[in-house]
């Protein structure tokens, strides 16, 4: 199929998008993106088969999950992806500072969850209910804790970022990294979503 | 031709009629076109994250007043779930935005397909009483 040509095509592209080779690393990140929902979608498998099985005094999901910092999590992180939207809308104006400060927000967010979600399993580990009491357990704790992982990652991955965008401003490889990590972080809220209705709100149906 | 008139949804980056330019720019199939959203205000990233906060005190409303049997309101949640999931990809990662054709919308879907599968397959073949334990 031939579409016609637009000659100045190239100059209306965002700047992340001007460079071919740039481009095909987003490319090449959405595929990474495609592995790592598989990933997930292991843990969420095993999961869905464990969920009930507690053992012969572990915890069932119900009497393990408070809501409170489920919910807690939950708002932290779509605020982030919120934020780390409004970075990347600032990018595309050709803004650095409102990136760097929205990117700095989205991090300081991102704190915020990492810590909620620690607190959280310490808790269930006071109690005595570790991933070696149970399938469920270790179902839980290994899904969950995956996610956090990610985040965590995620986390230092802003702070090498902003510290890139402070010294080289905003460059073809600046914006496309800047791009690339909010497709990680938005795609982290989705598993997250999916870990809040599938985990949390399906253990108090 | 495709570009006129169509303007507002589609910027297309065209092939040119004589083949590949080489430079990524290409464009295969209609539905592959890439699409840029571009604002003077950040409308879409606040209807995004509204729409999303509505959705999680929607799903989390369901469960606490129980509205529905549990297989009911299962469906419920996970439907509100694929909703934000939308709302993210459409909004917040720019799905339809690409160098020319947007092949990692078919990446995507499916890895989408394969998730599908393996959690509900999982699912299927364990509601099989074996029989032994």
């Amino acid at each position: 199929m031939n579409l016609p040509v637009e000659p100045d095509s190239t100059a209306k592209l965002p700047l992340e998008f001007t460079d071919n080779h740039e481009s095909l690393k987003i490319l090449g990140f959405w595929s990474f993106l495609a592995t790592d929902l598989l990933l997930f979608a292991s843990l969420f498998a095993v999961y869905a088969v464990y969920q009930s099985r507690v053992g012969m005094a572990g915890p069932s999901p119900d009497q393990l999950f408070k809501l409170g910092p489920a919910v807690v999590e939950t708002l932290l992180l779509l605020t982030s992806s919120f934020t780390c939207g409004l970075a990347v809308y600032q990018m595309r104006r050709n803004h650095k500072r409102g990136t760097i400060i929205w990117l700095a927000v989205t991090l300081l967010l991102g704190v915020g969850f990492v810590t909620t979600e620690v607190r959280e399993f310490v808790s269930y580990i006071a109690m005595g209910d570790s991933w070696h009491h149970s399938a469920f357990l270790s179902a839980f704790f290994t899904l969950v804790g995956t996610h956090g992982a990610h985040v965590t990652f995620g986390i230092l991955w802003a702070i090498t970022l902003i510290i890139q965008l402070m010294g080289r401003g905003l460059t073809t490889v600046t914006t496309r990294k800047m791009y690339m990590f909010a497709l990680y972080w938005h795609f982290l809220d989705i598993i997250w979503v999916f870990i809040f209705t599938v985990v949390y709100l399906n253990g108090k149906i | 031709m495709f570009n006129n008139g169509d303007n507002k949804r589609h910027k297309v980056i065209a092939i040119s009629p004589n083949g590949p330019t080489g430079n990524g720019d290409e464009v295969e199939a209609r539905f592959l076109a890439p699409h840029f959203e571009s604002d003077g205000f950040p409308w879409l990233q606040i209807f995004g994250y509204v729409g999303s906060l509505l959705l999680t005190i929607a799903a989390l409303l369901a469960v606490v007043d129980h509205i529905l049997p549990a297989f009911g309101l299962l469906v419920v949640i996970l439907v509100l779930a694929v909703g934000q999931a939308a709302l993210q990809l459409g909004i917040f990662m720019h799905l339809r935005e690409s160098r020319g054709s947007t092949w990692h919308i078919v990446t995507l879907g499916l890895g989408i397909v394969i998730a599908i599968g393996l959690v509900g397959m999982s699912m299927w073949i364990m509601t099989f009483k074996s029989g032994v334990s």
